[in-house]
């Protein structure tokens, strides 16, 4: 299905969807940075002036946070040995604006925690759960001309921004909704139908943008599956690794847990919590042996991980090339920095 | 924690309650009022959307079950519950009660650099306006007191000179006595990344800490030699004409005094008192000379020494000497351990200043001041954290309030401190969480986390940020400014603020530094950098730019006193004492943050494994390590990160105390205790 | 307050409450627990998997399971006193309550192990996750052509199961042979260690010299300290234990949640507590850290 929307529509649209579900939208904070924020009802929206951010840089905090947050509730242990499991939501969550990125975290994601035996936890906030894809002209400019590349599914809706034209204003914008399910269908069904012309133009568009990045990451995984790089090049990456943890707590694909226990006198809250891998202690057991006990072994871990470990068991490479973790990291060793740097040494 | 609302539907943005690096983050909240994670601001000048270990989990203690939410009163010889009004009434009037019979300086006020400048300032304001004394300190005294006097003397200004983002436009940085990557990471990851664009590294420190693996040149001098090393490396600077003749001539003063007292110093003298190789002392000082603009950056490894003020001044000397100052990526940069422990002491929560630095003992400043508070307030300042201890220990001090600040595990030689604290009248604690000092109180009151309280705090940069409410407090518990608020009302002070914004409206009246900075100028998100005097100036990132602060540059020449203990053959191992990357102090708020504790679970000791050789000790073996002043047990960490002959211990954890061991010897000018250096015993348990 | 539903425990992380029955100390650090779950029902468990053990507010630990399914519908437990979990699990009493979730993993591969002469050989610890294999071979000894059991452990302080190893060394359809690196002198109420002293791999060459291994005829098991690993194959390979799935080996990672989510026992791009614990060599051997 492939409608066509205007600005008023698509608050309309967010309205409704509201009134099932918790819906997250794009929304600059007060530091400048993207986050998805509950929407606040065009009518709030319109007398605060909050204005939902729908173009701009990447979401800041991982989509996939919604679903598996920094800290998760497991169960709860009450003193007289029964056991309790968290509420199921009182509403679905609907992500919107999420990048092709994203979606294909996500789609990592889900497809990890679903793996048998099935992560209730996960699947109580995933389980009917709305995805809504953001592409087309709304990107930051880092791409030239803020086009985002189509996600082309992995989502329930894909809002496709129009080139803005120049005497429109900005509530004049026009979206494009390609719907890839009922549940898409159920939503949008009452709109006026979009023009395919214009999609296989965006579609073409998209294709032709370049892959630079997956190209380099693919490289850099077939030296490190054919074993061409020293463990001097992961003494020299770990040197400037300050242990802070950020690469894992951004990375939307990376599920790491630790579980704590809080008690109180109405019993113990155990629940999980992100963790991290390039942490000494991650797998260090009772005994003092710790398979991963060097700074050497954990800053390869991490890049292995995702080009080496997760091809092998799940068929792709799982850094999505979000960019979070190069970002977040304070000196300069995240996925995209280390990739050039093994990429460049050692091609032959 | 939500199991039925999603968990990331508030967000809050905030300063990091740890390091002075002053981080902003997002504090992520469900709809039930608990947090659930954070989430660096992306945008922020300082943070840039990067946290370190312990900001990603500076969440994680503020919930946690031993959080205190009812005030509690000391009965039969033990804590407990009672309500707000019993515990401040007892509060005031054992306080009073003390004063009235043996004089109000015989009462104690422990500020806290952890605590807001509004918080700050009403403790300061409780001491001198509510029971008359200037008897307030705060943990400045452990860290960076020696700093205070040592750049007001030479500068006028005991801060940092420069901004945090001058690592990103120097030619060389100069580490100090600073673990940076651990202790300000943030800050160290910007020093890491200036090293890929060709700036140059140069570390002093006796452990091989991870700046050193990337230096230019690691002089690992011995610990406490540090006047001796600079003074080396300025008279080398002079041999060798590498001192900036024109600065020296139009901004300093006194500097053939200082050259007359650099002559001693050759390389051949200073390679025996620091164990450097003389070619190492020439290199290093052709280095740091040869660059266009350097950054000094220093910590406590300058300053927590008997003689840490001459440290400063040794350091401000080589900075003027080679006129690196009032530039971008030059100054002399200290960098200030807590959130708040700048603006502690800009708040004048010192025993011998108000507020922005103006002197008790200046009859103007008083008259000001009183008559702002409607007061008569007390002209001798009083008297120093480190001093009141040993004034407690000996009978003199008898009351305390303490807040938000655990001497139990902080101050040196605990035995003493134990025993000044049981010796009390009467204590009061202010905390949130029962720390070993709150053990001994008599009134303990229960207070708010930074994610539940609004506020400013000042970063080392001396850039002020807002704080703000995430959470309500647990139970009972009250932010700390209402308390004291209340403090202020029974005291017969007019304290009927109604946000900590009023109370900042007062601060910039009475403040210059602090005259142009509001919360509604704070609001944007990125602070403002004092000195900022009228609400136009945009605030100063880079300090003494035309003058320095008092003027002239000030030489301020110094000589070589060695530690005032050190290895003997009774004790014949070095006991450096620090923190480590992923806890706090006392380790009262990252103990009970679960990824930290697991990180570093337990006490532990570093020791060279040549040492350990000798002592037949093994990896993770339990050890007793002694000192003339107490004894611990704990397990050895062997690691060539500490010299031979040198154990590090980080003194966070309660069960293997370092300060049980340390010294006591204090700084004759700033009252700063020698945790770097003192004599210790290492044997096998 | 967090707001939770009043139905029955349904998560894959929900323990299952399961009572003490019987401690046992094994040595100064070790004690055989001996439990049974509160609904009556067998663990349903076999040789070589491993529960986690649940104490609230201390969270979870894994354990392997110490006994044979074949002994009945109680399950053991041995656990050396190392960490806070391990420690408080030290203190219970015959009585007190605790969670399981489990069992976990990958068991010892029973049906290549038929008909073939085994090699089990424990070191320390790995004595406890072996025993639930030895106990099912005694109790199934048509199913085996011969079980020669070898353990190994620090010293005689930390031999476990000392009881069983003599018996085993009396059972007609085992044969057992045990060693300690170091004989410590006197034990205020144990008798004098009498047996053999030395590494594990000494005992080989006496126990192998007359026996030919071919990789139809036998297999050889190996659960014990990480360090154990590579000295003990090294010798086996010389003893002819050379082919594909003919040294099985048990390892052990820090399982947080026991079922492939936690991601702290994973080696490579395998998941110890669902890929394994038990592993032919061939799998983990060329997998960095593994072994």
């Amino acid at each position: 299905m492939l409608k066509q929307l205007t600005q008023q529509d698509l608050f309309e649209l967010f309205d409704r969807l509201a009134e099932q579900y918790h819906l997250l939208m794009p929304t600059l904070l007060t530091d400048g940075s993207r986050e998805l924020m509950p929407w606040p009802g065009s009518k709030a929206a319109a007398i605060d002036g909050i204005i939902p951010s729908m173009a701009g840089e990447p979401i800041q905090r991982k989509p996939t946070s919604h679903f598996f947050p920094q800290t998760d509730p497991l169960v709860f242990l009450k003193p007289d040995g029964t056991v309790s499991v968290p509420q199921p939501p009182d509403k679905p969550l609907a992500l919107c604006g999420l990048n092709r990125e994203d979606l294909a975290a996500v789609a990592f994601v889900d497809r990890f925690f679903s793996a048998e035996p099935a992560d209730d936890v996960y699947l109580a906030k995933r389980s009917g759960a709305l995805l809504i894809g953001l592409s087309g002209h709304c990107g930051d400019g880092s791409h030239g001309d803020h086009f985002l590349p189509l996600a082309q599914g992995l989502c329930d809706i894909e809002l496709i921004a129009e080139e803005p034209n120049e005497e429109k204003k900005e509530q004049e914008k026009q979206w494009l909704a390609v719907v890839y399910n009922a549940v898409g269908e159920q939503w949008l069904s009452g709109f006026a139908a979009g023009s395919p012309q214009r999609l296989e133009l965006l579609r073409h568009k998209s294709v032709t943008m370049g892959h630079q990045q997956q190209e380099l990451l693919q490289q850099a995984s077939r030296l490190l599956q054919a074993d061409q790089v020293p463990d001097s090049f992961w003494q020299e990456i770990s040197s400037r690794c300050i242990r802070c943890g950020g690469c894992n707590f951004v990375c939307p694909t990376c599920t790491c847990f630790c579980v704590q226990d809080r008690t109180t006198t109405a019993g113990t809250q155990r629940s999980r919590i992100w963790d991290s891998c390039q942490l000494d202690a991650f797998m260090r057991e009772a005994s003092g042996h710790n398979p991963l006990g060097t700074e050497l072994l954990r800053t390869r871990r991490r890049i292995h991980h995702k080009l080496v470990d997760d091809p092998k068991r799940w068929g792709e490479i799982s850094c999505v090339l979000c960019g979070r973790c190069d970002r977040a990291c304070p000196t300069g060793i995240g996925m995209v920095a280390v990739c050039e740097e093994l990429v460049r040494r050692f091609t032959s | 924690m939500n199991g039925n609302k999603p968990s990331e539907m508030n967000a809050t943005l905030t300063t990091c309650p740890y390091c002075g690096t002053g981080c902003n983050f997002y504090l992520l909240s469900g709809s039930d009022g608990r947090l659930s994670g954070v989430e660096p601001a992306a945008k922020h000048i300082v943070s840039k959307g990067r946290l370190c270990m312990k900001g990603w989990n500076a969440h994680a203690f503020v919930h946690h079950p031993d959080r205190l939410s009812t005030p509690q009163l000391k009965r039969d010889g033990a804590l407990q519950d009672c309500d707000w009004d019993t515990a401040l009434a007892t509060v005031h009037q054992r306080l009073q009660a003390i004063a009235d019979r043996h004089g109000p300086d015989s009462l104690m006020f422990f500020s806290s650099a952890k605590v807001s400048n509004e918080e700050n300032y009403l403790m300061m304001k409780l001491a001198r306006a509510g029971f008359s004394t200037n008897n307030v300190d705060h943990c400045a005294r452990l860290c960076h007191s020696s700093t205070v006097v040592g750049l007001a003397e030479t500068l006028g200004s005991g801060a940092m000179t420069n901004t945090l983002d001058c690592f990103d436009h120097t030619d060389l940085v100069f580490v100090i006595g600073s673990n940076t990557t651990e202790q300000h990471p943030l800050i160290g990851g910007r020093i890491l990344q200036a090293l890929r664009h060709d700036t140059k590294l140069l570390v002093a420190d006796s452990r091989k800490i991870r700046l050193a693996q990337h230096a230019n040149i690691h002089l690992r001098h011995h610990n406490g030699s540090d006047v001796a090393l600079i003074n080396g490396m300025m008279r080398q600077i002079l041999v060798d004409g590498l001192e900036d003749r024109d600065f020296i001539a139009r901004r300093t003063e006194n500097f053939d005094a200082l050259r007359d007292s650099l002559e001693p110093f050759t390389p051949e003298y200073v390679a025996a008192i620091t164990g450097l190789e003389p070619q190492q002392i020439i290199d290093a000082t052709r280095l740091y000379a040869g660059a266009d603009n350097a950054m000094i950056v220093f910590a406590m490894g300058i300053t927590q020494h008997s003689h840490g003020v001459d440290n400063v001044r040794a350091l401000s000397n080589l900075a003027l000497m080679t006129g690196n100052l009032g530039r971008p990526g030059t100054g002399i940069n200290p960098l200030r351990g807590q959130n708040n422990v700048q603006g502690a002491c800009d708040m004048g929560a010192l025993p011998n200043v108000y507020t922005g630095y103006q002197q008790v003992a200046d009859p103007q400043a008083r008259l000001k001041f009183s008559t702002a508070w409607g007061k008569e307030l007390p002209e001798t300042p009083g008297l120093m954290a480190t001093h009141a201890i040993e004034a407690a220990a000996a009978g003199s001090v008898r009351g305390m309030l303490i807040m938000g600040e655990n001497p139990m595990l902080s101050e040196p030689n605990q035995t003493l401190v134990r025993k000044a604290l049981e010796n009390l009248d009467f204590l009061a604690v202010i905390d949130i969480f029962p720390t070993e000092t709150a053990q001994l109180a008599d009134v303990v009151l229960p207070a708010a986390c930074y994610a539940e309280r609004d506020g400013t705090y000042t970063s080392t940069e001396r850039r002020v940020q807002r704080g703000r409410q995430a959470v309500e407090t647990p139970g009972d518990a009250r932010a700390d400014w209402r308390i004291l608020c209340d403090l202020l009302q029974r005291c017969g002070i007019k304290a009927n603020y109604e946000s900590p914004a009023q109370i900042m409206d007062e601060i910039t009246t009475l403040t210059p530094s602090y005259g142009g900075i509001s919360y509604q100028r704070l609001e944007g998100g990125h602070g403002l950098q004092w000195p900022c005097p009228d609400a136009d100036h945009p605030g100063t990132p880079i300090l003494h730019q035309e003058q320095c602060t008092r003027g002239k540059g000030r030489f301020s020449p110094t000589r070589y006193r060695p530690p005032k203990e050190l290895p003997d053959e009774k004790y014949p191992l070095l006991l450096n004492t620090g923190r480590t990357a992923v806890h706090w102090h006392t380790g009262t708020m990252t103990r009970r943050s679960h990824l930290l504790h697991r990180e570093e679970p337990h006490a532990f000791a570093e020791v060279n494994p040549q040492d350990a050789g000798q002592l037949q000790i093994c990896d993770r073996q339990l050890i007793r390590v002694s000192s003339r002043r107490g004894s611990i047990q704990l397990k050895a960490r062997l690691t060539e990160r500490v010299p031979a002959g040198q154990i590090f211990i980080p003194f966070h954890f309660a069960e293997g105390a370092a300060n049980v061991l340390t010294n006591n010897a204090l700084d004759p000018e700033s009252g700063i205790p020698e945790f770097k250096v003192c004599a210790v015993r290492v044997e096998p348990c | 307050m967090q707001s939770f539903s009043n139905k029955p425990a349904q998560s894959i992380y929900s323990p299952r409450g399961c009572t003490l029955l019987h401690v046992e100390e094994l040595t100064p650090q070790e004690k055989l627990f001996r439990f049974v779950l509160d609904d009556g029902s067998a663990l349903g468990h076999q040789p070589g998997q491993f529960v986690q053990l649940s104490i609230a507010g201390l969270t979870e630990a894994p354990i392997s399971i110490a006994g044979s399914p074949t002994r009945g519908p109680q399950f053991e437990l041995a656990v050396r006193n190392v960490g806070t979990l391990t420690g408080a699990l030290h203190q219970l009493q015959v009585g007190a309550k605790v969670g399981i979730r489990g069992p976990f993993g990958r068991p010892f591969d029973l049906a290549a192990l038929q008909g073939k002469h085994l090699v089990l050989i424990a070191g320390g610890c790995g004595l406890a996750p072996l025993r639930s294999l030895i106990q099912y071979c005694e109790d199934r000894p048509q199913e085996f052509a011969s079980v020669q059991i070898i353990y190994g452990a620090r010293t005689s302080h930390c031999l476990l199961f000392k009881e069983e190893l003599k018996a085993w060394q009396n059972s007609p359809h085992l044969s057992c042979c045990y060693t300690v690196d170091q004989a410590v002198p006197d034990c205020d109420h144990d008798t004098p260690y009498d047996g053999e002293q030395g590494l594990i791999t000494d005992l080989f060459e006496h126990l192998f010299e007359r026996c030919i291994f071919t990789a139809e005829n036998s297999c050889a098991v190996i659960v014990g300290p990480p360090a154990m690993y590579r000295p003990v194959i090294e010798e086996l390979r010389r003893y002819g234990f050379t082919a594909p799935r003919q040294i099985m080996l048990s390892l052990e990672r820090k399982m947080r949640c026991g079922i492939g989510k936690c991601g702290h026992c994973t080696i490579e791009h395998l998941y110890c507590c669902t890929d394994g614990p038990v592993f032919w060599l061939e799998e983990v051997e060329t997998l960095r850290g593994a072994l």
